[in-house]
């Protein structure tokens, strides 16, 4: 393998890595003192990796679940690399965050056409410890202790320390409409191991709820359903059959929305009788925005875009480092300004170095189309997952995505070019079996008996 | 440029591209583990392994810019883990050398720019912040801009900055800085509430988490209320345990029961774990408090030496040494040069404060009374800067004025300082 290099490729990949290491320096780097900290002169936070409004996965098909092939499912996935035994408080979604899909229905690019929003707040009830600082999940203490707490298998169980109600808004045409009101909705706890919660999948089931009007939601923890062999990209693209599903193993928070596919076309018309059957959409979280003469409560100035997500792979593979904060704050519709890293995609660049094969010329304008358009006539940019809801239930991204869909592959061939049809990282399927039931992934790993490993 | 360069960097950019936050935790430490996990290796030290490893990787190839701009931010990490300043001329040699090698490199500039504000040179970061800032628009670069833009007492552009960074990337940093212009300009309820939301954005995070808990609790400390200020003291301690800056703010606690023992023990703890010049001060202050006289000296004596050693490693350290010397009394006309200089170097409120209470320690409280009303131009609700002033007006004779002010800093909090609150309360008799 040899690669002929020039000067500035060199640079520009330089560069790159910079990027890339420091994202995992910074994690270190946490709001440390300095030695020479000043009361006067406070030094905040270097860095702040934000799990909880970072989204791992957007997902967006028609149903494959028999008997909902009229049903459109929206899943997106927060909190990466949950670590099962992360106790003791585990993973939660955050109250000051506004987790929300967004549809565009009429192909004009701009994804407000229906939306919905899902809001969180923590409830504490229940134990304490020695600092008074609130238990988050006990259960299954024996009488013999002489404080009974009985495990947790229902969602009102006395051993949820920490519970999440959550409302469900629904956006369209201006009108607001709260689907499920705060009182009864329940994210589903992290799943803490058989004692504390000897049924998990009954007590998850509980949190699967059914709105009526054929809406079903749920929010709480699953096993990632993403897989790739990453241990064998990073070295090298050494990729190897059979591969390890490096992400095997690791939970995330999940929240699942299905919906009549009516609900988001234009025309109210189902997947067989619409006649705009093309939908495109993202998931995006987005925090407060409060300026420092502002209010001081929450009665905030609306909201601050932290993260969106439509296709897999363009924020990490595509948009280059020194744009992803604004990348990340705007709408996909102003997708145009980051034309070049489209048509210039460092990945193309490092595959054919490490792989010595050619990848297509640049300016690439086949991934704006592939990523960015409606079709070949469309005349905007727009960073947007798209679906044809006509289309069978057992599509493949970039119609759509499914859990199931093998992304890094795809990338690898679409970015690759025709030199590398077939390439692939050599994991094919999540380590879970994926169901083909809402909500669509796996139930997550338990704390206790969690595993890294997928032979 | 060497194969290895090139392939490191090839493979590195897709491990970056794959997948962020899957990548970042898998580049640290394979097998892959959870960014909490990850969060609690630092605590254990795991610092060290990143810059040996990089070490190693430059040793392979000097040539690698990349390289060099890590190992630079590693070392000023290490400075903060362990309070040795000597990281700093190193951090600040290797990011020379990686700006050397790829001279457009927001990285390296940005990471100079955070070296010359723990250096305390302002102007320095100012400059090296905009430099960033051209080359990348990131929220961070406006962090850099903006904390030099504060210190140097230019408040309407620092806080610009701020509300700029809050509105790219509202995270913990930039809830944390909009806290803390808030509390500048006297808001301290509106700056509680953007360091809650800084606090939910930490989330998963112990060491962030725990920061901002000690934040929350100054500023509940800083209007007086002690027992909200305790209790975050606590959480701090409970995310993150063994952190210095809990243990110090629960000394205060402490010591404003009247348990000194305890409060000492608590600052033992906090020096141990790194002496920061702030620390031991305190914890001199407190032996004073109760009476200990030889030890009080003994920790006054090592400031000095640590102060030294901050200079010896490029620190500015005047404003802090001015204060301390003229709070303790010691060389009194030394310590308001040194205010001067210092107030010259990083014209802010607190180096108008500082040069005011030097000048009062002086007997100039004419001049000082200038500098005072500086010190309080935004309308910050700081109890030791209003007893200044108070002490000032008092020694102008003009003493109505000058108690009502002691007792709006002793109504704000009664515990604001171990040495000047008795004061305060001694001269309103």
């Amino acid at each position: 393998m040899r690669a002929v290099l020039g000067r500035r490729n060199v640079a520009v990949l330089g560069l790159a890595l910079l990027g890339a290491m420091l994202a995992l320096l910074m994690l270190r780097l946490g709001p440390g003192p300095s030695p020479a900290d000043a009361a006067s002169h406070r030094e905040a936070p270097l860095i702040a990796n934000d799990p909880p409004a970072d989204i791992t996965d957007f997902y967006m098909f028609r149903s494959t679940q028999a008997g909902h092939a009229n049903k459109v499912d929206l899943i997106m996935d927060v909190i990466p690399f949950e670590e099962p035994s992360g106790g003791p408080n585990y993973y939660n979604f955050d109250p000051s965050v506004l987790y929300a899909f967004h549809v565009d229905n009429n192909k004009d690019g701009r994804a407000g056409d229906v939306t919905f929003e899902l809001r969180f707040t923590s409830e504490i009830r229940g134990a304490v410890d020695s600092l008074g600082l609130p238990l988050a999940y006990v259960g299954g203490v024996p009488p013999a202790t002489g404080s009974v707490i009985p495990p947790i298998t229902s969602l009102d169980s006395p051993g949820l320390g920490l519970r999440q109600h959550y409302t469900l808004t629904m956006v369209k045409d201006g009108q607001r409409t709260e689907i499920a009101p705060m009182t009864d909705k329940i994210a589903v706890p992290s799943n803490v191991g058989p004692r504390t919660m000897p049924n998990y999948d009954g007590l998850a089931a509980q949190g699967m709820y059914d709105l009526g009007g054929g809406i079903k939601v749920f929010a709480g923890q699953r096993d990632d359903p993403f897989y790739i062999d990453l241990g064998a990209a990073f070295d090298t693209l050494n990729l190897r059959s059979p591969a390890t599903d490096m992400i095997s193993g690791f939970n995330v928070n999940t929240i699942a929305l299905e919906v009549p596919a009516s609900l988001l076309t234009r025309d109210h018309g189902s997947p067989t009788t619409t006649s705009q059957p093309v939908l495109g959409a993202y998931a995006s979280t987005s925090r407060p925005r409060v300026t420092i003469r502002g209010k001081n409560r929450h009665d905030h100035g609306g909201w601050v875009q932290v993260q969106r997500l439509a296709n897999p792979l363009v924020n990490e593979l595509i948009i280059g480092t020194k744009d992803k904060d604004r990348w990340n704050s705007q709408e996909p519709q102003q997708e145009s300004q980051f034309l070049d890293y489209y048509e210039n995609p460092r990945l193309a660049l490092a595959m054919s170095l490490v792989f010595g094969a050619p990848v297509p010329a640049t300016p690439r304008h086949d991934l704006e189309g592939a990523l960015l358009k409606y079709g070949p006539t469309d005349p905007r940019y727009s960073e947007l997952l798209r679906l044809n809801v006509s289309s069978a239930p057992g599509a493949s991204w970039p119609n759509g995505r499914r859990p199931t869909d093998d992304v890094v592959d795809t990338a690898l061939q679409v970015v690759g070019g025709p030199a590398f049809a077939g390439v692939g990282d050599g994991v094919n399927a999540n380590d879970k079996v994926i169901p083909n039931v809402f909500p669509f992934e796996a139930s997550p790993w338990d704390g206790r008996n969690r595993v890294h490993v997928n032979p | 440029m060497g194969t290895v360069a090139v392939l490191a960097a090839a493979v590195s950019l897709l491990g970056g591209a794959l997948r962020g936050s899957h990548a970042r935790s898998a580049l640290a430490a394979p097998p892959p583990s959870s960014a909490p996990a990850l969060a609690r290796e630092f605590a254990t030290g795991d610092t060290a392994a990143v810059v040996a490893g990089l070490q190693q990787r430059l040793r392979q190839n000097p040539r690698d810019a990349a390289g060099w701009a890590l190992l630079g931010f590693a070392y000023q990490q290490r400075a903060r883990e362990t309070g040795d300043p000597s990281y700093y001329p190193r951090s600040e040699g290797t990011l020379r050398r990686s700006l050397r090698l790829s001279p457009d490199n927001a990285v390296a500039l940005g990471g100079l720019g955070s070296l010359a504000l723990s250096r305390h040179r302002f102007r320095e970061a100012l400059v090296l912040g905009r430099r960033a800032l051209r080359l990348q628009p990131s929220a961070r670069s406006y962090g850099v801009v903006g904390d030099a833009l504060l210190e140097l007492g230019r408040y309407d552009r620092a806080f610009a900055a701020f509300d700029t960074m809050a509105q790219l990337k509202p995270n913990v940093s930039s809830y944390a800085r909009i806290s803390y212009a808030r509390e500048l300009l006297g808001r301290p309820q509106a700056a509680i509430a953007a360091m809650r939301l800084a606090l939910d954005a930490a989330a998963d995070q112990p060491e962030a988490t725990a920061w901002t808990h000690v934040q929350l609790g100054k500023l509940y400390w800083s209007v007086g209320n002690v027992r909200a200020a305790g209790a975050q003291y606590a959480r701090a301690l409970a995310a993150f345990p063994g952190y210095p800056y809990a243990y110090d703010g629960l000394a205060l606690v402490q010591a404003s029961r009247g348990h000194l023992r305890a409060a000492i023990a608590l600052e033992t703890r906090a020096v141990d774990a790194i002496p920061l010049p702030q620390f031991v001060g305190q914890l001199g202050d407190l032996y004073r408090a109760r009476g200990q006289v030889a030890p009080a000296r003994r920790q006054y004596a090592l400031i000095g030496a640590i102060q030294r050693l901050l200079v010896a490693n490029g620190v500015r350290t005047d404003l802090e040494t001015a204060l301390f010397q003229v709070d303790h009394g010691i060389r009194l006309g030394q310590a308001l040069t040194l205010a001067r200089r210092a107030r010259a170097a990083r014209p802010s409120i607190d180096g108008d404060d500082v040069l005011a209470w030097a000048l009062a320690r002086n007997g100039r409280c004419d001049v000082a009374l200038g500098y005072s009303r500086r010190a309080l131009r935004l309308g910050t609700l700081d109890a030791l800067k209003l007893f200044h002033r108070g002490m000032i007006e008092r020694c102008l004779g003009r003493t109505a004025s000058g108690d009502a002010v002691l007792r709006r800093a002793l109504a704000l909090n009664p515990h604001f300082s171990l040495l000047w609150a008795p004061v305060a309360r001694q001269a309103l008799r």
